[in-house]
């Protein structure tokens, strides 16, 4: 006999040897709350979606307008810090509705595949997310710091002592960068890869099944 | 919540929770775990169930929602899992039903089933539950040749198992 009918028909002959929960018992588990990795996706996701658009803000206020309050209404860097807010708040926007449009997706009536390709695509969406904003961050650092060494005139008309030091701003900046980076790697190392490595790991399997 | 709706499903998995009871016999290995899970899918049915059109049967629309729970979305307790725990779920095997050799083979298979990964004991779950490969392709998401290919080799690595 095959062994898989005997075991088959072993654990049919087991049903009655299962927990009996009575009608409360189950009443009293649906007023608890999920712990399933979506709520902690959704919530970590939101996590990082309010604190890169504050990071954003800080870095904006601190960077430019701290250093280089003297910048005056309509020039070259007022124009310039203007524009990546918009970009930068349109994609906020942009990926904010993306994320929510994959989360509503997520549904435990799909097949298991469906299921996890849409958990996956969702924390897709917020590290797209993330590696835009790391990309302009990088973008925005480089420019502004090219265009005060370079072309701020107002920069260097002010008394020398109320300058910044050249190694200074390069300093700060490169810190600033290094800092942000190991941070977001930490956090994708630590949290995302425990909250996901199952996931991918049974999803790469059904992959592998459909080849 | 609409106060039929909670009774109907209550009522509804009451009757049926033997289903996700052998789910989580497959996926934990102590009753703590046990219980942590049933409650997880219990969590899922009732979230899903507004959307439970009764088109399909109410134990095909829990496979899947309990499965996906098992495979996906719970989140393993931080709980050291132990083999030896096998022997609290309730596997043991009279005396008079089976000669010792048959038995003893038993035992092999359920720690061997152990021994899978998520998605083969889900296979192997839905072939004990009888469940035809058409539905253990659509749960899963695969085609049914596929299901049927993955399936042999499950058997084949479970004979492996139990025969070094």
């Amino acid at each position: 006999m095959d062994e898989l009918e005997l075991l088959k028909k072993d654990w049919k002959s087991r049903e009655h040897e299962l927990p009996k929960l009575s009608y409360e018992d189950i009443y009293s588990m649906i007023l608890k709350k999920s712990s399933s990795i979506v709520r902690w996706i959704f919530i970590i996701s939101i996590l990082e979606f309010v604190l890169w658009a504050s990071l954003d803000i800080v870095f904006k206020m601190n960077n430019v307008h701290t250093h280089f309050d003297h910048i005056e209404k309509g020039t070259v860097l007022d124009n310039f810090s203007l524009i990546i807010s918009i970009i930068s708040y349109s994609i906020l926007i942009y990926f904010i509705v993306r994320f929510y449009l994959n989360y509503k997706k997520i549904a435990s009536t799909d097949s298991a595949k469906v299921l996890m390709r849409n958990i996956i695509k969702t924390r897709k969406t917020v590290k797209q997310y993330i590696f835009v904003n790391i990309s302009l961050f990088a973008m925005v650092m480089i420019t502004t710091m090219a265009y005060v060494l370079l072309f701020t005139e107002g920069l260097n008309e002010n008394p020398l002592e109320s300058q910044p030091p050249i190694w200074l701003i390069i300093t700060i900046t490169l810190l600033v960068t290094l800092i942000f980076v190991g941070l977001i790697a930490l956090f994708y190392r630590v949290i995302y890869g425990i909250l996901t490595s199952r996931l991918k790991k049974n999803y790469a399997e059904l992959e592998k099944l459909d080849v | 919540m609409n106060k039929e709706l909670e009774h109907n499903f209550v009522t509804h998995l009451e009757q049926n929770q033997n289903i996700v009871h052998k789910v989580c016999r497959i996926y934990t290995n102590d009753p703590d775990s046990h219980n942590d899970l049933f409650q997880e899918i219990t969590i899922q049915l009732w979230k899903a169930y507004p959307k439970f059109r009764g088109d399909s049967k109410f134990s095909t629309w829990m496979y899947r929602v309990a499965l996906n729970t098992a495979i996906t979305l719970y989140r393993k307790s931080k709980r050291s899992i132990k083999t030896t725990d096998l022997d609290t779920m309730n596997f043991r095997i009279k005396a008079e039903e089976y000669d010792s050799e048959v038995e003893e083979q038993l035992k092999l298979m359920y720690a061997a089933v152990k021994q899978l990964n998520d998605i083969e004991k889900a296979l192997v779950f839905l072939y004990l539950e009888d469940r035809s490969y058409k539905e253990i392709a659509d749960t899963m998401g695969i085609s049914e040749v596929n299901a049927r290919v993955k399936m042999n080799r499950v058997k084949t690595k479970l004979k492996k198992i139990l025969n070094p």
